[in-house]
């Protein structure tokens, strides 16, 4: 620029004084007079503001008419060195405030810095406080199994590895003051610490507890887990694996007999007083709680078909209410037609109040239907595959009474009661002359 | 934040010794010609009994016994000399020669240090294993003969630790003589210090010895490099394949593979000793051992090795050939030693040289070491070997326990481990910024300055003083 300026003859200031500012390119007189440029120039009415912005993105520069690397970019501006007077460095001796002798070495520092302090002696630490006691105060208080002695080696070995106790063990001389454990010499050392910091602090003195028996305990428990063989952990894992197993077969268990007690339940409801006062409530099914002892406390979900409640959305049309809700699958909706053309029904009746009511009523039993006949379907199959194992299981010639089986299917989700009841029941056959062994009865009783 | 204090690092191994100024990042005096210093700790030595020997290297004062003359360093040493037998001052990692050490040091300070020993500080380090008297002995050496300002020893073990930025940890360290398992708890080695006598097992034939037990949790086998290149070459004699080292070759012709090399013997050659053949032949077979050698993933099977690559060499004297099995068969010595022919049954591999030290250890400190399994010295970087150790140490590691190995990639941090981390020691509060855990270590003294001794605690307390502030 400055050449241009030059052929121009146009006057330009003396070059400016080079200062540190200038060097590092932090000027706070340019920052100033752009900031002042910004202030002036104005977004021309009706530009929008991102356009704007994309133009006067960086420092509110005009755009480049051409390319030119002169722009700061990301690029550091080579600094001006050698313009400022040397700081010279010297080898000189220092004396590190932590030492106790008058030390020696030397070190690289600025003349500048020579009176200063050593700059690291700030990272010297406070020693650890080790405590220390005097001849009456250990007759008084700190008499123990341990020796005068070993006492002191033990203090003097805690001072000198700062309570590493680990390498206390480690470095311990077994020949002169006997082999210690670590949770020894940490009993002794606290102890000692407590004794002292009562009897000097008074008695609401904070003190370490230290359980020595329970760290001995859990040591012996990590040795023993450490020590484990191969095979003693592998039966861990098959013993763990199966454990899994078994509680997720259980729960499956349990799922089925949930879904099965549901069923039958509502079967039980709907074939009954129920009836009536579904009519008068409307589509929507209602459970009264039963007076059997089997389902008191469990509530159940209808095992029907659910139909929404029209009610509150404004003004519909009555076939509506007839619509299958979106909750009844695929294979639902086909079983329902496939029934209703058995039946002779039209799929899609007329939609008067009665009509609606009874059509979603029978569809409901009809999905009841169904899913009984399925469970059955089920019941019978695993009856038959469970007759096949015990037959295979159990020497032939004994027979199984079917209505065993049944109870059993039956009772899987009884509670108590019911269960003795077949366990009686059960050994009452044994008694008659069917030979039971004792192994089917306790899988009875787990069932 | 460094401090220079002009401090030089010494750690002396079988194969090498190392030197320099302590804040670099490899053993290298700056402004020296030959940069890297690092000489073999093998040495010639001749006997004569002509007296006023001429300067070459290191003459000791006269007297009526015969003169010892020193041959340091690669360059002398390779000359071929009449009755020249090559030694090493080091027995079992510890300095047995002391005359030889001192000259060492003499010439280390002399042509790759360059200065007065009076200006530095040294901070060396020694195997886990040392006996007391040795380590007064060298204090001693170094305050009197030296007259060094400050001095300090550390443990190899701790400072392979170090420069692996941990302070807790168990140093597996398998250099040119022994392989070695050392845990180190919070930049202390456990040794449980006492010693044996009757626990150690004399070795009287490679791969014959089993692992000595030094005191309980330090383990070392003397199946290491050495060991090695014993191995490759008993490998390439049982092949016939004759050992011929550079010196004795004045010509040869390229031969095609497997055929019988042509070459010239070098003429005019003094009668040498058969220990200085004999180092020449080992250095030769380094090469091999460098270049051929792997480590299989797992325990060696003849049958899958043989599927893998060849490994093309030529021998000195232009003898070439393709190795492939032998690549496998000989390492596999190190982590299997029942495949050492002529082993006894007590001998054990690398893996269960680390399990056994581990299993002595306590309890409690035991998760923190299987956390960090460190893997430094120069035998390590055979091919294969972390990967291969990891393996046999995850199928031995307990359910309850975390294994992780640490190794450093580059080649210069595992060969120079304990040098690597002596350097960051000895320049102090750089440790800040290797790792919090070494802080902690400091915890007492704060700097490291605080933990040299000064000769004036020497003065005062003499050589004892070592053991009191040299963990």
């Amino acid at each position: 620029m400055s050449d241009v300026l030059d052929i121009l003859s146009v006057d330009r200031p003396s070059t400016p004084e080079v200062t540190k500012e200038s060097i590092l390119g932090t000027d706070g007189k340019k920052k100033r007079k752009r900031l002042l440029d910004v202030s002036s120039f104005k977004r021309p009415e009706g530009m929008h503001r991102e356009l704007y912005a994309l133009l006067y993105a960086d420092h509110r520069d005009p755009p480049p008419l051409m390319s030119t690397d002169t722009g700061q970019g990301y690029k550091q501006v080579k600094a001006k060195l050698g313009l400022k007077k040397v700081r010279p460095w010297k080898w000189m001796p220092f004396t590190n405030p932590a030492r106790k002798d008058a030390i020696f070495l030397c070190h690289w520092r600025r003349v500048a810095d020579e009176s200063k302090d050593y700059p690291f002696a700030r990272f010297n630490k406070v020693t650890i406080q080790i405590p220390t006691y005097t001849d009456t105060e250990y007759q008084q208080l700190l008499s123990d199994t341990w020796s005068r002695a070993d006492t002191d080696y033990l203090m003097e070995m805690c001072k000198q590895y700062d309570q590493r106790f680990v390498i206390i063990h480690d470095r311990w001389d077994k020949t002169a003051h006997g082999d210690r454990s670590i949770e020894d010499m940490k009993e002794r050392y606290y102890s000692i610490c407590n004794a002292l910091a009562r009897a000097r602090g008074g008695p609401d003195v904070a003190v370490r507890a230290y359980d020595a028996d329970h760290e001995r305990r859990r040591k012996d428990q990590l040795n023993k887990l450490y020590h484990r063989t191969q095979e003693q952990v592998e039966e861990e894992q098959t013993l763990l694996s199966e454990l899994r197993k078994i509680e997720q077969r259980k729960r499956e268990r349990e799922k089925k007999t949930q879904d099965l007690q549901k069923l039958i339940t509502a079967a039980d409801s709907s074939s009954t007083e129920s009836r009536k006062t579904e009519k008068k409530g409307g589509p929507k099914k209602r459970f009264p709680i039963h007076k059997n002892a089997r389902t008191e406390g469990t509530p159940l979900e209808s095992t029907g078909i659910k139909f929404p409640d029209v009610k509150s959305c404004g003004v519909s049309l009555r076939s509506h209410r007839m619509k299958l809700p979106t909750t009844v699958g695929q294979r639902k909706t086909k079983t329902i037609e496939q029934l209703l053309q058995e039946l002779g029904i039209d799929l899609n009746p007329m939609p008067t109040e009665e009509m609606s009511l009874h059509f979603n009523e029978l569809r409901s039993d009809m999905v009841l239907l169904y899913e009984l006949k399925l469970a059955l379907a089920t019941c019978e199959f695993e009856l038959q595959t469970l007759r096949h194992q015990y037959e295979a299981l159990a020497p032939p010639g004994k027979v199984i009474l079917s209505n065993w089986s049944l109870l059993l299917s039956l009772s899987e989700d009884t509670p108590g009661p019911a269960q003795e009841i077949l366990v009686v029941k059960l050994s009452f056959y044994d008694f008659r002359d069917h030979k039971v062994d004792c192994d089917f009865i306790n899988s009875c009783v787990l069932f | 934040m460094t401090d220079e204090v002009g401090a030089l690092v010494f750690d002396m191994g079988h194969y090498s010794i190392r030197a320099g100024y302590a804040g670099e990042d490899s053993p290298k005096i700056p402004r020296c010609c030959v940069c890297q210093a690092e000489i073999p700790s093998t040495y010639g030595v001749t006997e004569e009994v002509t007296n006023g020997g001429v300067g070459e290297p290191m003459d000791m004062d006269g007297g009526p016994a015969p003169q010892k003359k020193y041959f340091f360093d690669t360059n002398s040493l390779h000359v071929a000399k009449r009755g020249m037998e090559a030694v090493t001052f080091l027995k079992d990692g510890m300095i047995e020669d002391w005359d030889a050490f001192e000259k060492s040091l003499d010439y280390l300070y002399e042509k790759h240090i360059r200065s007065d020993p009076h200006l530095h500080p040294v901070l060396m380090s020694e195997v886990s294993w040392n006996t007391r008297a040795k380590r007064e002995k060298l204090t001693e050496l170094m305050f009197e003969k030296y007259n060094i300002p400050a001095f300090y020893l550390v443990k190899n073990a701790v400072l392979a630790a170090f420069a692996n930025g941990r302070s807790t940890g168990l140093i597996l360290d398998s250099g040119a003589s022994q392989t070695s398992a050392v845990p180190v708890h919070d930049g202390y080695v456990l040794t449980q210090a006492i010693v044996q006598p009757h626990q150690r097992v004399q070795i009287t034939k490679w791969g014959s010895g089993r692992f000595w037990c030094m005191g309980a949790a330090v383990v070392k086998i003397p199946l290491a490099g050495d060991f090695l290149t014993h191995q490759c070459k008993l490998v390439l004699e049982e092949n016939n394949i004759e050992l011929v080292p550079p010196y004795l070759i004045a010509a040869k012709d390229a031969v095609k593979d497997l055929e019988a090399p042509r070459w010239t013997r070098k003429s005019g050659l003094p009668e040498v000793t058969k220990s200085w053949h004999s180092y020449m032949v080992k250095e030769m077979l380094q090469d091999f051992q460098s270049t051929v050698l792997q480590v299989s993933d797992s325990p060696y099977d003849k049958e899958s090795v043989e599927n893998m690559p060849t490994v093309h060499y030529e021998l000195p004297n232009g003898y070439n050939q393709d190795f492939g099995v032998e690549r496998f068969h000989i390492p596999e010595g190190l982590f299997d030693p029942t495949t050492i022919k002529g082993a006894s049954a007590s001998t054990i591999g690398v893996a269960q040289v680390v399990t056994t030290s581990l299993g002595m250890c306590d309890i409690d400190v035991r998760p923190s070491l299987y956390g960090s399994v460190i893997v430094t010295g120069g035998n390590t970087l055979l091919q294969g070997f972390t990967d291969r150790l990891n393996r046999d140490l995850s199928a031995k590691t307990p359910p309850s326990m975390r294994l992780k190995i640490i190794s450093s990639n580059a080649n210069t941090e595992r060969r120079y481990g304990a040098w690597i981390g002596g350097s960051i020691l000895a320049s102090l509060v750089q440790v800040y910024e290797v790792s919090p855990n070494l802080v902690l270590w400091m915890g007492k003294q704060g700097t490291f300055q605080q933990m040299w001794i000064s000769k004036q605690e020497y003065d005062e307390g003499g050589k004892s003083q070592v053991d009191r502030k040299c963990p």
